[in-house]
């Protein structure tokens, strides 16, 4: 029910300063309104009206505590002022989104821009509320006009009876004609049509009527009988053929004879589920983003705030902020066709993996989405959860002949609390995933990881990484890189090993130790490769990965120069790789540069074999890429389509991952060149890899 | 006890567009049935400024009835005047003065049901279930009888109206008969699709409701034709121009896409 508004308590009755600034926002308002609503004001009355409308969204911002409710009354009187629809809607809720903050009466408090947007979800919602029963009301008031019609044009147009079979039985609505026995004298094709079998002539209407409604329709006809009114109008539901029920709205009308006596009644039918569509897809309308069918930043934000207050307190919940990497430089070369649809695509993929979850997928604005899931037991942490995405998302689709392949990144805010703001939880997911964007793509940054048992095990681990790799405890590992053609070895890769966690680069590269461990790990493996190659061991070409952190390292080139000049390494022996995700950092691009100029050798880590990871190919001296796991696990027909384009840059394709002998044989029919993993035995340290290789 | 047939009349097929109901449902309205919402998205697909076009159409008519309000005109007679929705005649109309008189008229049995029951607490307003196209039959109604009285000036509204009668109907005549019917100082009202001002697609616009079940068939006009149908009218300033272009009061009244503005030919006409 609608409250009384609150006296505010900063009523700026005398200063005219703002109530000038207020007349000029409701003048605008009413500006953009009138050229999308029918009503029957003049210009001046809807000035006014609208003038006044504003003063009580001013009032309620003013009141402590804040009480949405006008705002929501606001709504309801829009749809009363005549025909006002989503345009008006739409067109109000830009300009007093905007506008009421730039009054200065609420310029100067932060909580005011929370109330607003609060506000304003709940005029949407006042206002769908009362659009949807404006819709109904205009519905039933024409089923109304039509029985009326049938009903007069049965009186006054007796000699047009020839006509009526092909009317009544053409009409959607389904419509009876019951003696006053009630028993049934005709009924036409679509009463058949809404109750699933023709009804018999000779049945008694009774038995249509499903016993949960049989009172109703009692009362209905009786009400008819006695002339009460010309009509008689119930919800109600009839039994079907197949023993389901019909909802429909019966109107029922008396008909009479030439001597003006009762003798029969008709009765129309009106199936509701039509109207219920009507109904719902309004609804959907105004909550749903058009392009992908998902909730829109309205929706989502009034869901937030249900799901806070409902969440399962030990497991909470966690809101994902993901912004699509890259998508302007989709629209920008291949169109903005092209990136409606790989947002769709999106958007189906991001339902698809969430689907195991409570969860609810939005699209706020441009590429960027929103995720909440409501945890159980069951959950996957956010690294998995985050993980799963970008695999999933990373395998190419083909959009209009393009295949992309795309990631995302995300700020995240895990087990909020439960009285936090939805508004300001919505910010706070924002700022991390600024953060986790600030240089990286594919990424994703927690904005509490104090709550998460996993997060928490990162964190204690790289608080002691430096100690462990001081003393000792993280070393050097060397695995073979496999040449798929002659099945001999074609390279040696090494990499960082701690027993406490294999993601030791990653977490090094989270907190910075990165910089300094992964020169020494280059050193440690430069050293090597020139000891074995000196004493005429091995002579091989030597490869490590570089992290993000490393590849934006302002100091990268002169670390790599430092060692091969202190190990007497040749550049050309050492193959550097990149992950592809760094590549729009224009620092990466240019250390990437600089070393291929040193005649190292590059390569592009976690390639996805999509067209925009192609077209780093041809911008940068890259002689390898690197296919990673997930995608070689997946040995997806339409990846092995785009190896000849690698081949035709002039560019060797490793894959990364290879655990058994079938995989290897199908990358190997696919035309990749170079392998890794598993399949070729672990990791091992310098002397125990030399024995195996012998 | 008479036979079944009997029962349910012509017109009241919800299957059959209407397009009374289908300018309701571009105006923004929800009086109308799936048939005619259909068709109506059919053509808003093709000329998807339609919506603007209805709203111009409807604030016209309203600057219409003030206008003639100012001139003194007291009664009215709105020939096709369809779903009776917001700002309609007799709201306009009467809220300057409750006395004011306005018949309505329409062939279509649904939006004269309709109108009856939104009509029936007024009074001073009613309407008639004829076809324009029989004159005498609206004349000699009782509804006009009762509210109308011709020998004092009439306000003669004919809007979105012309367009469907065809040329083999002489809307000329048609026009000519309701105009001698009335005084001197009496005023005809008139919006009419503009042939010349519209491009291709308001063609195939046209072809949706001609090839859909309804009864009605477009039939655009020209300036000069539109201007013919005004004869024995002076038209008032400034002359028959873009619905958009007559006499606009605010920013409602025109649409910022200027072919929009130019959609419908309307102009208000004294009889000499």
């Amino acid at each position: 029910m609608t409250k009384p508004s609150r006296r505010p308590d900063a009523v700026p009755r005398e200063d005219t300063a703002a109530v000038r600034a207020r007349e000029a926002l409701s003048r605008k308002w009413s500006y953009l309104l009138s050229s999308v609503v029918v009503v029957a004001l003049s210009r001046d009355e809807l000035d006014a009206e609208l003038g006044a409308q504003l003063d009580a969204l001013c009032a309620a911002l003013h009141s402590e505590p804040f009480d949405p409710a006008p705002f929501e009354e606001v709504g309801e009187r829009l749809v009363a002022l005549g025909y006002v629809n989503e345009p008006g809607l739409k067109r109000t809720v830009d300009v007093l989104g905007k506008g009421l903050l730039t009054l200065e009466e609420f310029s100067s408090s932060d909580q005011h821009t929370v109330r607003v947007v609060g506000g304003i979800g709940a005029l949407t919602c006042g206002f769908t509320a009362a659009r949807a029963r404006a819709i109904l009301d205009q519905q039933e008031s024409m089923q109304r006009s039509l029985l009326k019609a049938a009903h007069d044009a049965q009186r006054d147009q007796r000699h047009s009876e020839a006509k009526f079979e092909g009317i009544a039985s053409s009409s959607t609505n389904g419509i009876l004609i019951v003696g006053l026995d009630g028993r049934l004298a005709w009924g036409n094709e679509s009463i058949s049509v809404i109750i699933g079998r023709q009804p018999e002539p000779g049945t008694r209407l009774v038995e249509l009527i499903a016993p949960n409604s049989i009172v109703v329709f009692r009362e209905m006809m009786e009400r008819v009988l006695s002339e009460r009114g010309e009509f008689e109008r119930e919800p109600m539901q009839l039994v079907r053929g197949d023993g389901e029920f019909a909802k429909v709205t019966l109107t029922a009308s008396l008909l009479r004879d030439d001597d003006g006596k009762a003798s029969h009644v008709l009765v129309m039918a009106d199936d509701d589920t039509e109207l219920a569509l009507l109904q719902g897809e309004l609804r959907r309308q105004s909550l749903h983003d058009v392009l992908t069918g998902l909730p829109n930043r309205q929706f989502f934000t009034t869901h937030l705030e249900t799901v806070l207050r409902r969440a399962d307190p030990e497991f909470g919940v966690t809101i994902f902020h993901l912004d699509l990497d890259a998508f302007g430089l989709v629209c920008n070369s291949l169109g903005a066709r092209v990136g409606e649809h790989l947002l769709q695509h999106v958007a189906r993929r991001l339902r698809a993996v969430m689907s195991n979850e409570n969860a609810m997928v939005a699209r706020f604005d441009g590429d960027e989405f929103g995720i909440v899931v409501e945890n159980t037991a069951l959950t996957p942490d956010v690294a998995t959860t985050m993980a799963t995405i970008n695999a999933d998302l990373g395998e190419p689709t083909y959009v209009d002949d393009h295949g992309l392949a795309v990631s995302v990144s995300a700020g995240v805010v895990h087990r909020p609390s439960p009285d936090v703001d939805p508004v300001e939880l919505l910010r706070t997911a924002d700022l991390a995933l600024r953060q986790a964007k600030r240089d990286r793509r594919g990424q994703w940054e927690l904005f509490h990881t104090n709550e998460d048992a996993a997060g928490r095990r990162d964190a204690a681990l790289a608080v002691v990484m430096p100690g462990a790799w001081e003393q000792g405890d993280i070393g050097v590992v060397y695995r073979p890189v496999h040449d798929l053609a002659t099945g001999g070895l074609a390279g040696v890769e090494a990499l960082l090993h701690w027993d406490l966690s294999d993601r030791c680069a990653a977490l090094a590269d989270e907190s910075g130790l990165i910089l300094p461990m992964g020169e020494w790990l280059i050193r440690i493996a430069a050293g090597q490769a020139q000891w074995w190659r000196q004493r005429g061991e091995l002579d091989q070409q030597f490869g490590v990965r570089l992290t993000h952190h490393q590849s934006t390292d302002a100091d990268l080139v002169s670390r790599v120069s430092k060692v091969l000049e202190e190990t007497g390494m040749p550049g050309a022996r050492l193959t550097l790789s990149m992950p592809v995700g760094v590549l729009g950092v224009a620092d990466a691009a240019d250390n990437l540069g600089t070393l291929a100029d040193m005649g190292v050798r590059i390569a592009i880590d976690d390639f996805g074999l999509g067209p925009r990871d192609l077209a780093w190919l041809s911008a940068l001296q890259v002689v390898s890429v690197l296919v990673p796991k997930d995608l070689v696990h997946r040995q997806d027909p339409r990846s092995a389509t785009l190896i000849p384009a690698v081949h035709d840059l002039g560019v060797n394709l490793c894959v990364d991952g290879i655990e058994t002998a079938e995989q290897e044989a199908w990358w190997r029919e696919a035309g990749a060149d170079l392998a890794i993993g598993a399949h070729y035995g672990s990791p091992l340290d310098a002397g125990e890899f030399l024995r195996k290789l012998g | 006890m008479a036979e079944p047939q009997s029962w349910v009349p012509l017109g009241i097929d919800t299957n059959v567009p209407s397009m009374a109901r289908v300018y309701d449902y571009i105006l923004g309205g929800a009086h109308n049935f799936a048939a005619d919402r259909q068709v109506g998205s059919q053509i808003e697909k093709l000329v998807p400024g339609l919506p603007s076009v209805a709203r111009l159409n409807r604030r016209f008519l309203g600057r219409a009835v003030n206008f003639l309000m100012d001139q003194g005109i007291r009664q009215f007679l709105d020939i096709g005047s369809g779903i009776p929705t917001v700002a309609n005649v007799h709201e306009v109309a009467q809220e300057r003065d409750p006395a004011a008189r306005v018949v309505y008229v329409d062939k279509d049995p649904v939006a004269v049901a309709h109108s009856q029951l939104m009509l029936s607490d007024n009074k001073n307003a009613a309407i008639v279930q004829a076809d324009m196209r029989d004159p005498e039959v609206v004349l000699s109604s009782p509804e006009v009888k009762r509210l109308l009285r011709l020998d004092e000036p009439v306000g003669l509204l004919m809007l979105l109206m012309m367009h469907w009668v065809p040329d083999e109907d002489s809307p000329d005549k048609l026009v000519a008969h309701y105009r001698d019917a009335l005084p001197a100082g009496s005023f005809l009202v008139m919006t009419h699709v503009a042939e010349d001002q519209i491009d291709d697609t308001v063609g195939q616009a046209a072809e949706v409701v001609n090839r859909s079940r309804s009864a009605d068939q477009m039939h655009m006009r020209n300036h000069a034709q539109v201007s013919a149908l005004f004869d024995g009218f002076s038209l008032v300033e400034p002359g028959l121009v873009g619905c958009g272009e007559w006499r606009p009061d605010g920013p409602g009244d025109f649409a910022d896409e200027a072919s929009m503005n130019m959609f419908l030919y309307a102009g208000v006409g004294r009889k000499d």
